[in-house]
Order: structure tokens, then C-alpha cells, then sequence
């Protein structure tokens, strides 16, 4: 298996906020509310620090 | 005049769980979250959590399945030449049988040169931490800590 960057990041994301989710919230609702902040937190803060480190030379 | 109620018989701790949750012994628990230890999702699956549990299998299996195909490490208990990898081996045995199963089929040996090499071994690496805290879940539950 051959993924880019973003697509090994979105898909470690996608299954590590599913078992977040599930293990730390009750309800189903609150499940899936969880998973996605994680999983949204995941990309952006990785798309954030990804940017702040672009004009780094080194 | 105040009017104190006592009464002879307190109720005990066990009684003041919300109505729902039951309590197993310690030992049964134990070898619940064991069992999620083998094989990811099966603790939660004994319980009567199906969804929990299929959920926990898959996204495990999965993330397991990616990791070997992108051609990550899966460290073995060789930790002569450098000792920090037990951390990473302690992390890979946490999927339990399927280690077990991919060290015997010469699967996950890694390459190094392979573009994805760092993002398999994180993949192996997380998804043995993932069914750590998926077994303390199950364990939480066994032990009526938890809905």
C-alpha cells in the first residue's frame, strides 16, 4: 500500500477518534461527537504545525 | 425534637451503582479484558457490547492490516543491540494473537527504504496501545465501573 502523507494521516485518524470515541463516551451520540472533534483536531493540528514548520530551513 | 433515622443495615457500596451496571468478580474481569488482549474486540464481545466490540475489532484489524501492507516493523523481543525498542516491542505485542501470527508468517520485518516504512511502524505501533485501552475499557465494564 502506497499512501501519501495526508492519506496516512486521515485514515490513522479516522480509526484512532473511532476507538476514542468509543472507549471514553457512553452514549452513541456522544461517541460520534467525540470521534469527530478528534478526529478534526487530528487534521487541523497536524495541517497547523505542518505550516508553521514550512519556512523552517533545517 | 429531632428525629434521627438509623438504620441497622447501611446499604453497601454495591447497591448505589445506577440500576444497569453489573459487577463481575475480579478474576472473571481479568480474563475478560485478557481475552480482548487476544484477540482485539472479543472483551467487549463477552460482555454483550457487539457493536463496541465489532467496532474495536475492525478499526484495529484494520489499522493492523495497513500497517503490515505499508510495510512497517513489527520489533521482536531481540533487544540486545538497542534496548529502546522494547518500548516499541511492548506497543506491537498489545494486538496480541495477531503479532503472534505475522512474527510467524515473516510479516511486518519492515523497509527501511520504503516511503511509508515510518507510517506503518506508527500504524503497528498505535493499534497495540489502542487495544491496551480498549482491554482497560472491557475491564472497567467486567467491574461495573462503567455503563
Amino acid at each position: 500500500m502506497n499512501l501519501s502523507h495526508f492519506e496516512a494521516l486521515v485514515v490513522f485518524a479516522v480509526f484512532v477518534s473511532m476507538v476514542f470515541g468509543l472507549i471514553t463516551k457512553t452514549t452513541p451520540r456522544e461517541q460520534f461527537r467525540y470521534a469527530v472533534v478528534v478526529f478534526c483536531s487530528f487534521l487541523g493540528v497536524a495541517i497547523v504545525v505542518g505550516w508553521l514548520m514550512f519556512p523552517l530551513p533545517w | 425534637m429531632m428525629s434521627h433515622e438509623y438504620s441497622p443495615n447501611p446499604a453497601p457500596e454495591s447497591a448505589k451503582k445506577p440500576v444497569g451496571l453489573r459487577q463481575l468478580n475480579l478474576g472473571l474481569a481479568l480474563a475478560i479484558s485478557f481475552s480482548g488482549f487476544i484477540i482485539p474486540g472479543l472483551g467487549h464481545i463477552l460482555l454483550g457490547r457487539w457493536v463496541r466490540g465489532a467496532i474495536i475489532a475492525v478499526a484495529i484489524g484494520l489499522m493492523f492490516l495497513i500497517g503490515i501492507s505499508m510495510q512497517g516493523e513489527l520489533y521482536n523481543s531481540d533487544l540486545s543491540q538497542t534496548p529502546l525498542r522494547l518500548f516499541g516491542f511492548f506497543a506491537d505485542i498489545g494486538v496480541g494473537l495477531m503479532y503472534w501470527l505475522a512474527e510467524h508468517s515473516k510479516l511486518g520485518t519492515g523497509n527501511m527504504s520504503a516511503r511509508t516504512y515510518d507510517y506503518g511502524t506508527t500504524y503497528l505501533w498505535v493499534c497495540g496501545l489502542l487495544n491496551y485501552l480498549a482491554n482497560m475499557d472491557a475491564f472497567d465494564i467486567a467491574r461495573g465501573r462503567k455503563p
